[in-house]
């Protein structure tokens, strides 16, 4: 069956009709998913370098293979989405290996070095927080068949992440002194980074059409709201400091530090005193990528041309 | 480095049906097998088997991943 009409299909996808190949696409859905696809294969692929990197800081044998059990993970999420990227006449080669690193779509955050062990466990408490509530909305919801099926696997292990993180933040808190300072630093920058994550006030989000075509259910907003009402809690009970609070009133979370703001990447710190920043400024800071992202997307590029050609004079050869 | 498709399947416990549970790139069949029992360890399986998508015939469909020979990607 081929829709041509975007209305059509869009009216059909509301009323509970589940998409499952290319050919019942719109171009329009098409490109909705394709946006969609590349932003969450770009975050679990890069994913892996930063915390591939962060895992030297393990401080146990065991500590080192349950922090590359996730790297694991995230490579196995990464190529599920390329998969499904192929699937819908996307190259995963391009993709992966034909890019240069300024092109890839993840989020700001995985452009920062994670420098310490807490950087690493607040990264699974914060970071992959963020991708369990970002890909539980969009399996909840999602019109793409082989999207719903294949986050079965990959929410089963987020949570796994998540609960790493959240471990070992309480281990680290509960010491006291100096195991508490670092997690709180880790904390001071990655709260507001997380939160930058969700992207555009709802007041300020051009339409996209990822609701329209059931991509995503929550909006932006929404979804921050998500993460915040189990984050904030969770520091709360640690005895950690976040910029934000519950509003009994409103019966929402409330940041306490202007939003959006700007980033110092050579001081690890979100400069509060300057102020309310603009979005614009924000997405020229994303666009200019942060201070690790050629080192991680070298690291991940850098064997395929190598090896290929080895593999191709032995076929040669033969 | 032409790497091809193959789909993994699975199944849980005895007597559970036999379902699609992913897929993995690979340049042969034997790294396709490890690639699906490391990637997919996410369940104890009673029994997994991959297969080349190349190799699946579709019966009733000619839409979707297993509508032809595009299985053979890179």
């Amino acid at each position: 069956m081929v829709l041509s009409n975007e209305d059509e299909l869009k009216q059909k996808i509301q009323d509970g009709y589940i998409v499952e190949s290319r050919e019942e696409m719109t171009e329009g859905y098409r490109k909705a998913l394709i946006v969609q696809l590349t932003v969450q294969a770009d975050t679990e692929l890069m994913s892996a370098p930063a915390y591939w990197m962060a895992a030297r800081h393990a401080p146990s044998t065991n500590t080192q293979v349950s922090a590359h059990a996730i790297i694991q993970d995230e490579l196995a999420h990464a190529n599920i989405a390329y998969r499904l990227l192929e699937d819908i006449g996307e190259s995963k080669e391009q993709l992966v290996y034909g890019r240069q690193p300024h092109e890839f779509k993840h989020p700001y955050g995985f452009d920062q070095p994670l420098d310490n062990w807490a950087d690493l466990v607040v990264a699974n408490g914060f970071f992959d927080r963020a991708g369990i509530t970002l890909l539980s909305d969009v399996y909840q919801n999602t019109s793409y068949g082989p999207l719903k099926r294949a986050l079965v696997k990959v929410d089963m292990e987020e949570t796994f992440h998540l609960r790493h993180g959240e471990v070992w933040m309480r281990r680290l808190a509960k010491a006291g002194g100096e195991a508490k300072e670092i997690v709180q630093c880790s904390v001071d920058w990655m709260f507001p980074m997380t939160i930058e994550w969700f992207g555009l006030p709802d007041d300020l989000k051009r339409h996209s059409g990822q609701l329209d075509y059931k991509l995503k259910g929550l909006s932006n907003d929404e979804l921050r709201q998500v993460w915040m009402s189990s984050t904030v809690p969770l520091c709360e009970e640690l005895g950690l400091n976040v910029p934000a609070h519950f509003d009994s009133e409103t019966e929402e979370y409330v940041l306490d530090y202007p939003f959006p703001c700007e980033y110092d990447t050579a001081d690890k710190r979100w400069v509060f005193e300057d102020g309310e920043s603009t979005w614009d400024t924000v997405f020229k800071r994303w666009k200019g990528r942060g201070p690790m992202n050629e080192i991680y997307v070298e690291s991940i590029q850098r064997s395929r041309r190598d090896v290929g050609g080895w593999l191709a004079e032995k076929r040669q050869a033969y | 480095m032409i790497e091809r498709v193959y789909d993994v399947f699975a199944r849980k416990h005895r007597g559970d049906q036999l379902a699609h549970i992913g897929y993995v790139d690979a340049l042969d069949d034997e790294m396709a097998r490890v690639y699906a029992w490391k990637t997919y360890d996410e369940e104890n399986w009673f029994e997994m088997c991959v297969i080349r998508r190349s190799n699946i015939i579709p019966v009733n469909r000619q839409d979707g991943p297993f509508s032809g020979s595009k299985g053979e990607g890179e």
